[in-house]
């Protein structure tokens, strides 16, 4: 997820809280300590209490696909040496779904199901990924508007609105479990 | 460096744990209730360090230090292009930059 740091006049800088909700990470900004959800950008707790962070498109790839497609792309250097995921049993786990138990949808889709998941308003859905590969590109109506699903050549998947802004519209590609316990009457696509 | 990757693996390690006991009894350090779900206080504020100050080497110098596989969230503003290792996110979870001219919170 990549968000604007910029709230009214305000830049802010965030650190990690060290607290949990909804099996997610809460950020906090050093300004004013304020306590922000990273998957919503919704403060939750402190001065700026009920404002959003803007939410910026951005893909999860692989690195030689993005290098491929941006080949003038900088990188952020690394400060030791990182050669897997220290996460790789937690991902490889199926039973194994966040910290906290939570409450998401068993039986619609498997737990670690990859999902890219669309918010307008009140309404979500989740589309998976593999409905996605399968397709190459979806037209999905939500909140009245007509979103365009597609993979795109960097390796991701991205949305755009299907009217005359054709503007890039954020995608949040989660895991079933996160997804569906943030937003537990969302549609799914799969 | 080694140290510092010994001890947040360990904290990562109790954290997984303490989860499961969680699961369990639910003796959790409840913060709060937000929207019906509670927060839980498992670490102290920069316990997992966030890169405030990000460095950044070319793609070509990149692959050095990255495999093609390695799996990155990508984001272009403003015609300037980053990527950034998912792998390397998973030790400090936000990188505080600017791109494009815009300030920007990568998060994972």
């Amino acid at each position: 997820m990549v968000h604007d740091r910029r709230v009214d006049d305000k830049t802010l800088t965030f650190i990690v809280s060290g607290k949990l909700w909804r099996n997610s990470m809460i950020m906090q900004d050093r300004e004013t300590g304020t306590l922000w959800s990273h998957v919503t950008g919704e403060a939750l707790h402190g001065e700026l209490t009920g404002r959003h962070l803007k939410i910026l498109p951005s893909t999860q790839s692989s690195w030689i696909k993005w290098k491929s497609k941006h080949p003038e792309t900088l990188v952020l250097a690394k400060d030791e040496e990182i050669s897997a995921s220290h996460y790789a049993n937690y991902f490889d786990d199926p039973d194994r779904t966040g910290i906290f138990r939570s409450v998401w949808l068993k039986d619609r889709l498997p737990g670690k199901e990859l999902v890219h998941g669309l918010q307008m308003g009140d309404e979500s859905l989740a589309v998976t990924d593999a409905r996605l590969r399968r397709a190459g590109s979806l037209d999905l109506e939500l909140g009245g508007k007509v979103i365009h699903l597609e993979v795109s050549s960097d390796g991701g998947a991205r949305a755009f609105l299907k009217d005359d802004t054709a503007a890039e519209w954020p995608l949040r590609t989660a895991y079933w479990f996160a997804w569906s316990s943030f937003f537990p009457l969302t549609e799914v696509l799969d | 460096m080694r140290i510092m990757l010994r001890v947040t693996l360990a904290l990562l390690m109790s954290m997984v744990m303490l989860g499961a006991a969680l699961a369990e009894d639910r003796k959790a350090d409840v913060f709060g209730e937000f929207e019906g779900a509670p927060m839980y206080t498992v670490l102290e504020p920069g316990d997992i360090p966030a890169i405030e100050d990000p460095q950044f080497v070319s793609g070509d110098d990149a692959d050095a230090q990255m495999l093609p596989e390695e799996p990155v969230i990508g984001i272009v503003l403003n015609g300037q292009a980053r990527a950034y290792s998912m792998w390397q996110l998973d030790h400090h979870e936000i990188v505080d930059d600017v791109l494009g001219g815009i300030p920007i919170a990568v998060n994972w």
